[in-house]
């Protein structure tokens, strides 16, 4: 979930409320868009925001959260309209591009009165648009130049990754692309986005100078913003043309919020029909046009609402309104809101604006039956039949490791799933049996009063070609003792008496298994199927697990004995 | 004239013997009886005001295994000194060791003692220790002196400089310190009476027994003895019933609340395709939730199989591309079927609804839920794990709208959270519209998230061939459990501590 820092001051003043420090009541404010404050630094005059809603980036900022929530207050209603002056520049784009990355989308903002804090402030938005919206500046990336340091008109060109050449933003030396993803940081962060093509993106004026080279890095010369630039380009490429113009209108009109003029630019795009036209001015403040079916609206809130208190409530959570018939509501949705995909999302934001709390709860009686997965009768009798025997029931990860599975256990390691991220070394596969959980148990527990009787009854897994999944989970349960007497007899006893109480005939086998004392171990056959182990434990496992007693323990499969009773 | 056992007239006869006056320890060896037997006699001679007994604590100290070795050869860190100053006063570590004869598991030790005393340098390099003098004798090298050839000391005997050296030592394990409490006999005047009574022996009585055994029931001889008096207040061993774990059984009750309110348990498997954890809840395949950070990716296999759902699959591509049949926008992004066939470690129980949904025999209405393991690949702290367990379902009616859903919500906070009070808020998940987020108020513990739910979007049904709305929802059984169990961190669900769970109350 994105969070942002926001002024806190500016917040207040922008909002019309005076929250006073209050920020229970600042928290009852933001639910409306659904987030909420994480941590109110009064001292920076910041407050962390966390926005639950990864699709709102027009909140991301001090004036579009601003924006939103003056609506549910009652001070604006309404969408806000913003406008931009004609084209003043142009940018030509090459064809090489296609399948690299294709779209640019420009602005020009000129009078941004820019202080420390509103360019903190367009960084954070920035970060934040590269970041999520723009998933790590694969889809889009944003630049920000001094308008008045270029000279246009400009192209959004390709270069040859080891000839070409220019001083990246942070360093004082020139370095060719390639030895700019080798060695610039954001090179080496966001370099896997173009290595795999034979040239790379370049941005670049009439003069050649270089503004970027996206999704990268800056130039030095031209790719940096400080308080003294009054004119600013602000310039988005990326991989979907609607996402990269999206983001190109966020970030325009929270400079023009901050008391900016923007201008407009022309891009010429090569004649391909993956380009929405050959010519295409951006930005783009065009509403969209949804129409709102009240029917559909009542149907899906349980309410009895007109079409004009719709619209009214629309209204309310900041879209405009068209038409308004009987039965449709013509929404208008302003550029900013690029979460509404459906009119469900309209139907939402009418609930928000009536208010969730002043909706009456409805409990209906369906007539269904409720009924547990059938196995798990067997299951919990199973588990009560243990702690009837006096153990008690554990609860293990069903992550583990090959050296907890298998070398710890002294067997050969076989197939597991595995995970391609582990977080721990603990914690890199998929358990395949329980016993080595257990054992793990008993020695965090050495200084804990014996006897231990332990039984953990869960889920392990398989690899299985046969499944959707390639795998297949499996129902276990693994028993121990532990204690100076501990012995095979002993746990025999209690495999008997708990097959004999679930009226299950078994058997044991002679057998060998390298993580019990050979001759005092077998396996345990049910319907002529091996099912599981029975066993002393070998003092060799004992050694590695650092346990201080005998330990006799069985491992049986659950649900193979419970698919036979089924 | 009272009635006396046998053990209490020889101890009576042998605190006579000893001018009246005798330690418990000293009375064993005069009677040859055990500790136990000598103390209970005692109590009862004193009930009887035989004797007066006077307890008195003592701490003593006394060597371990180890701390002898280093009382008869001077501390590890001392012998390696002196063997440098034999070796002019800088020698390598190991050199050091084996010229002051060293036992090998003290070479560490020793090294590190040096350093902590500061009488050495010790330069990691060439492993070189270098002394410029003979360090003074410490305090702890006083007290090992001093206790060196004895069994043990008391610790009011030593001098205060020689305390000052216990704990040193005794983190070290080199003393062991015992409390113990010494008790003194002492004859009353009736009980020296007593004593030399010479009636006392013949006033034994029926014969006492400790043990009822099954021959004095059969012979019925349990009519001609005494049964010795216990101290009923005296402790007893622990007894440790075997019980279910604290967290699963509040499980077990949350699901046999479910049952009873009419829903059916789904079941699948932890390694799920990112077909059903992801696409078909149409969160785009470039949602940073897919990414390494998010959710774990199984190294192999690395594909499962959707084929059963192709009809599914082509529908959820087209309404992830432009909204398909669903009047959505959809995401405008060129969709795989490929990696809707990655397999990952399900990253919530959400998957099983869209597996249920998909199902050509879903019943209209039906309600679903499940108790799923899920994994996602976090640190793991006191409020985040890497695994865990997710409450999840569905209800699925033609008339279903937000009403049920907060009606819904509104059953489970009374019936399952026992919530006094209930509140609503806008909530987000990329599958649900509207969303919302219910807190329950419960008297002492204030408000607590407990449920996220909503209604899953026409995105998301319609590919899988859902006509009718269905609601979604999660309950945060965590939060839940660890408010029941007083607990605040979150890792106690999967607790390692048996001594925990065996004091755990069951109610």
């Amino acid at each position: 979930m994105p969070t942002i820092d926001l002024d806190y001051n500016e917040l207040e003043r922008l909002l019309g409320v005076k929250v006073n420090g209050d920020m229970e009541k600042l928290d009852d404010i933001l639910s409306y868009v659904k987030s909420e404050v994480k941590l109110y630094d009064k001292n920076a005059g910041t407050v962390n925001i966390e926005f639950k809603d990864t699709n709102r980036p027009d909140l991301w900022s001090v004036e579009g959260l601003a924006r939103a929530l003056r609506g549910y207050l009652g001070i604006e209603k309404g969408l806000k309209q913003y406008s931009s002056c004609e084209p003043i520049i142009e940018i030509n784009v090459d064809k090489q591009l296609r399948d690299i990355r294709p779209f640019i989308c420009c602005s020009i903002i000129k009078d941004a009165k820019l202080n420390d804090s509103s360019i903190r402030g367009l960084m954070h938005l920035q970060d934040k648009l590269d970041k999520t919206y723009g998933r790590s500046r694969q889809k889009t990336s944003i630049g920000i130049y001094d308008f008045d340091l270029i000279t246009p008109p400009l192209s959004y060109a390709v270069a040859k990754p080891s000839e070409f050449s220019f001083v990246p933003l942070g360093f004082t030396e020139k370095m060719t692309l390639s030895e700019i993803l080798e060695r610039h940081p954001k090179g080496l962060e966001y370099g896997h986005i173009v290595k795999k093509y034979p040239v790379y993106p370049i941005l670049l004026d009439a003069e050649q100078k270089v503004l970027s080279f996206p999704p990268i890095i800056n130039s030095n010369d031209l790719g940096r913003v400080t308080e003294e630039a009054h004119n600013l380009l602000v310039e988005v490429t990326g991989t979907l043309h609607q996402t990269v113009l999206n983001t190109l209108n966020l970030v325009t009109v929270s400079l023009i919020e901050q008391g900016g003029k923007a201008y407009a630019t022309t891009i010429h795009y090569p004649d391909d029909p993956i380009y929405p036209a050959k010519k295409v001015v951006t930005p783009n403040f065009k509403n969209r046009s949804m129409n709102l079916s009240v029917d559909y609206t009542n149907k899906i809130l349980g309410l009895q609402l007109t079409g004009k208190r719709i619209a009214e409530l629309l209204l309310t959570a900041g879209f405009n309104i068209g038409t308004t018939g009987e039965k449709t509501i013509e929404a208008l949705v302003p550029c900013y809101r690029i979460d509404i995909m459906h009119p469900i999302d309209l139907v939402e934001d009418v609930a928000v604006a009536y208010g969730y709390n002043n909706i009456e709860p409805l409990w209906r009686d369906l007539a269904t039956t409720g009924s547990a997965k059938p196995e798990r009768r067997f299951i919990d009798l199973a588990r009560e039949l243990m702690v009837g025997a006096g153990y008690q029931e554990i609860l293990t990860y069903t992550l583990s490791n090959p050296d907890s599975l298998f070398t710890k256990m002294n067997c050969e390691k076989t197939d597991v799933v595995e995970v391609v991220n582990p977080k721990l070394v603990t914690m890199t596969c998929l358990r395949n049996w329980l016993l080595p959980g257990l054992m793990e148990f008993l020695s965090n527990n050495q200084s804990v009063e014996f006897p231990q009787k332990i039984f953990e009854l869960g889920k392990v897994t398989f690899i299985d070609d046969t499944c959707e999944t390639k795998t297949r989970d499996e129902e276990w349960l693994a028993v121990a003792t532990s204690h100076v007497n501990a012995g095979f007899s002993e746990i025999k006893s209690v495999l008997d008496a708990f097959f004999m109480n679930l009226g299950v005939p078994w058997k044991i086998n002679a057998g060998s298994h390298p993580s019990f004392i050979e001759g005092r171990m077998g396996a345990v056959i049910v319907n002529g199927v091996n099912v599981g182990v029975l066993g002393e434990v070998n003092p060799q496992v004992l050694e590695t697990w650092k346990l201080e007693n005998p330990t006799a323990v069985f491992e049986i499969n659950m649900q193979q004995i419970v698919d036979g009773k089924m | 004239m009272a009635e006396l056992r046998e053990n209490e007239i020889r101890i009576l006869a042998a605190l006579d013997k000893l001018d009246g006056k005798a330690s418990t320890e000293k009375l064993m060896l005069e009677v040859e009886l055990p500790d136990a037997a000598v103390m209970r006699s005692a109590l009862i001679l004193q009930e009887k005001n035989f004797v007066n007994v006077h307890a008195k604590p003592e701490t003593k100290i006394k060597l371990t295994p180890e701390g002898e070795i280093h009382a008869e050869n001077g501390l590890p860190e001392r012998r390696v000194i002196n063997a440098v100053i034999a070796l002019g006063g800088k020698a390598n570590l190991k050199q050091a060791v084996q010229e002051a004869g060293l036992e090998p598991q003290f070479a560490q030790i020793a090294l590190g003692w040096t350093q902590r005393k500061k009488w050495a340098t010790f330069d990691s390099k060439n492993s070189m220790l270098q002394v410029s003098s003979a360090p003074k004798e410490g305090n702890d090298e006083k007290l090992l002196n001093a206790l060196c050839g004895k069994e043990e000391i008391p610790m009011d005997k030593l001098s205060q400089e020689l305390q000052a050296a216990v704990d040193m030592l005794k983190k070290r394990k080199a003393i062991i310190v015992e409390d113990k409490t010494n008790r003194i006999l002492e004859l009353t005047k009736i009980g020296k009476q007593a004593a030399e009574e010479s009636s006392l022996t013949v006033m034994v009585g029926k014969k006492e027994v400790t043990q009822l055994t099954p021959e004095l029931i059969i012979t019925g001889n349990w009519r001609n003895v005494n049964f010795q008096k216990y101290n009923i207040e005296a402790p007893v061993a622990n007894v440790w019933p075997g019980k279910k774990h604290p967290y699963l059984s509040f499980l077990d009750e949350v699901r046999a609340k479910l049952v009873t309110l009419g829903f059916k348990e789904m079941t699948g498997t932890s390694v799920e395709t990112a077909f059903f954890n992801f696409d078909a809840l149409y969160t785009p395949q470039d949602h940073p939730a897919r990414e390494l950070d998010g959710i774990y990716m199984v190294k192999n296999p690395e594909y499962g199989d959707i084929s059963a759902y192709a009809k599914a699959a082509e529908k959820v591509k087209a309404t992830h591309e432009n909204g398909g049949a669903t009047g959505s926008t959809g995401w405008g992004y060129k969709y795989s079927l490929q990696e809707a066939r990655r397999l990952i470690l399900r990253g919530h129980g959400t998957c099983l609804s869209a597996r249920t949904m998909v199902n050509k025999g879903l019943q209209v209405p039906s309600k679903h839920f499940s108790i799923a393991r899920v994994y996602r690949p976090e640190v793991v702290d006191k409020t985040h794990l890497s695994e865990f367990n997710q409450v999840e379902g569905i209800v699925v009616d033609e008339k279903l709208n937000l009403r049920d859903l907060l009606g819904v919500l509104g059953k489970f906070a009374k019936e399952i959270a026992g919530a006094d009070k209930i509140r609503f808020k806008p909530d987000y998940f990329p599958f649900t519209e509207p969303s919302v987020e219910l807190s329950a108020y419960k008297e002492g513990f204030g408000w607590v998230e407990f449920g996220g739910s909503g209604i899953f979007r026409p995105e998301v049904t319609e590919p899988l061939g859902v006509k009718v709305p269905v609601i979604a929802w999660g309950l945060g059984v965590d939060r839940l459990f660890m408010m029941r169990a007083g607990m605040d961190d979150i890792r106690c669900i999967f607790s390692q501590n048996l001594d925990w769970l065996r004091r755990k109350e069951v109610a």
